[in-house]
């Protein structure tokens, strides 16, 4: 109990009264106007399909990976997408490890929603073959720092992660043509996904008696906030989702004058993706360049081949794990694994790297 | 390795970078003498070594403590901090001061402080106190006198607002001679702080706009030489006139 206290972090009466105070004269206590976002940096890592967000203090890191599944049984030809989330006890003492809060749950679910009801993400091009093998794409967001406003920072590091993924491309082959040839990076270029649009979240929070709006706040201002709305939107001013969960009351005309600030906010925010995505692709493009003309010594060099090939295995064994836990169509799915074996093993010479996403290795 | 070897000789410690376990201070070759420590030392019978890398520091006459930038504070006796309220019991008010442990400031420790006179304070109240014990394992003994008894601008801190920095910063806000932020902004603007060791800062000034920048100013010096420290401040107060 004694430990507990000591560990959780505690608010003043100043802090409050003040934050309360000089939002009455349109002052925030970063600095900030009350429609103000704070700064907004978006990173990546060496491999695709991880990015870190920092939005002011608050620092997120998201990764994708893939996996070839079977798919729902309902939707034959459609890819799967599911969204976990990570709250670190490092970024907030109130995040306890292993056990998802009720906030945890809700953001997830917000980004989730914002990414799926949309169909952002194109994932009927995910199939490889129908009803047997489609391709899940599972998003893992990180939360390193809480600095406030996590709904936001953890949307736009999904779709920095999103945007920058690519998946291995997949053929058919082989004597009978059934045989399913999953090519390592070297050999064809992974793909990208298929994006339509950009959901980005802008969360509102409102503050005091007067329930004054504030774009973006921090922990402080989350910490005296009456209320909370995020609203998901795209470029294009399609409304992809809104989420009032309890909290003060707020007129309909306030959710209009929202929804038009947020409109424009997000317009930012996609445009700062968009181009730190290009940035990062054409990075991308010009290391490519680097390997090719080295590809020689890589591939001389023993412990880099040995390493490959492991990481090789470890995906096929991921691989032959999956049909087992989805219950269904197992000797179907073992066959045609078997079979992904077999190309990889006779492929150890290029020295295949991992293609499954990227582990956190920044 | 180019590194000289240690000697046993005191002084050559002093204003220096030290690391755990570094034998600071020999008292067997001291004859008499007695010395306070503060945080970061500790005594293995005539040694004093340190326990936590950083500047060893010494003050007249006789103090010796340890100094680094963390978020975390460990209380040491005689530090001055900014603490809340969080709760009140019958013989103590317990206090968070960001330590590893809440701290207790007993209900009499104030100024002519009696049964009857009990000062009333609610959750979340901010108070200027002293810590007066800090042993390891125990929750520390805070008090709102100094060591006469007097109140000497200890007790609870009214309006304004507080944020946090990192204990470095808030010795840094505390050295006299006046650090370089505090002496520009104090030469514009009007205002009131108090400086906990523990890394919480409050600041007081008739309009809100001056509290937001004198500590935003303040946060952002922490990394910043005393020339840029100026340059920050006087940019600040350009575009704010």
């Amino acid at each position: 109990m004694e430990q507990r206290l000591a560990s959780t972090w505690r608010m003043s009466v100043n802090e409050k009264k003040f934050i309360e105070s000089s939002l009455l004269s349109d002052l925030r206590a970063d600095g900030r106007r009350p429609f103000d976002y704070r700064r907004l940096t978006i990173k990546f890592g060496r491999e695709d399909g991880s990015s870190e967000v920092q939005l002011g203090n608050t620092h997120v890191m998201a990764f994708v990976t893939s996996q070839l599944v079977q798919p729902y049984r309902d939707r034959p030809n459609e890819g799967t997408l599911s969204f976990y989330t990570e709250f670190s006890p490092m970024a907030d003492p109130s995040f306890e490890a292993g056990r998802p809060g009720e906030f945890a749950v809700e953001l997830g679910r917000i980004i989730d929603r914002g990414l799926r009801e949309s169909k952002a993400v194109d994932t009927e091009s995910l199939c490889v073959i129908s009803g047997k093998l489609v391709w899940a794409i599972r998003i893992d967001v990180h939360i390193l720092d809480n600095g406030g406003n996590l709904v936001d920072a953890a949307n736009i590091a999904a779709l920095a992660a999103l945007s920058t993924f690519r998946r291995p491309e997949c053929t058919l082959g082989g004597e009978d043509g059934q045989e399913l040839i999953v090519h390592p990076p070297e050999v064809r270029d992974p793909i990208p996904l298929i994006i339509h649009h950009l959901p980005v979240a802008v969360t509102f929070g409102f503050i005091g008696k007067e329930s004054i709006m504030v774009i973006d706040p921090t922990h402080l201002e989350e910490a005296v906030m009456g209320g909370r709305m995020t609203v998901t939107l795209n470029t294009n001013g399609d409304v992809c989702a809104i989420q009032k969960a309890g909290g003060d009351g707020i007129l309909q005309s306030v959710i209009m004058q929202c929804l038009r600030i947020a409109s424009v906010k997000a317009g930012d925010i996609s445009s700062k993706i968009k181009n730190a995505v290009e940035s990062f692709n054409t990075e991308r493009a010009l290391r490519k360049i680097k390997r090719h003309s080295s590809s020689s010594a890589v591939e001389v060099s023993e412990p880099a081949q040995k390493g490959g090939t492991e990481l090789s295995r470890t995906h096929v064994g991921r691989l032959n794990s999956t049909p087992e836990e989805s219950g269904v169509g197992q000797s179907n799915g073992m066959e045609v694994d078997g079979k992904i074996l077999q190309q990889e093993t006779s492929r150890r010479d290029s020295g295949a790297q991992s293609f499954i996403g990227g582990p956190s290795s920044w | 390795m180019a590194i000289a070897e240690p000697t046993n000789n005191s002084p050559s410690y002093i204003d220096k970078l030290v690391v755990p376990g570094d034998v600071v201070l020999d008292l067997s070759s001291m004859s008499n003498q007695t010395i306070k420590l503060g945080g970061g030392l500790r005594q293995d019978c005539d040694s004093i070594t340190a326990m936590k890398a950083g500047m060893l520091r010494f003050s007249k006459p006789n103090k010796y403590w340890v100094e680094s930038s963390q978020k975390r504070y460990v209380p040491s006796a005689g530090d001055a901090v900014l603490g809340i309220v969080v709760d009140t019991k019958a013989e103590n008010f317990l206090i968070d001061i960001k330590g590893p442990a809440l701290a207790y400031l007993p209900v009499l420790a104030f100024e002519g402080g009696t049964r009857r006179n009990i000062p009333k304070f609610e959750v979340g109240t901010l108070i200027y106190v002293r810590v007066v014990k800090a042993n390891i394992g125990m929750n520390p003994d805070l008090s709102c006198m100094d060591a006469s008894g007097k109140a000497a601008e200890f007790g609870p801190l009214k309006d304004g607002y507080m944020f946090e920095t990192s204990t470095g910063l808030s010795r840094m806000l505390l050295s006299s001679p006046a650090c370089p932020v505090l002496e520009a902004l104090g030469k514009k603007l009007s205002f009131e702080i108090a400086v906990g060791l523990n890394g919480r800062v409050w600041v007081n000034a008739a309009a809100p706009s001056t509290v937001i920048l004198v500590s935003n100013a303040i946060m952002n010096s922490e990394t910043l030489t005393s020339v840029q420290q100026k340059l920050m401040v006087d940019k600040l107060l350009q575009r704010t006139q």
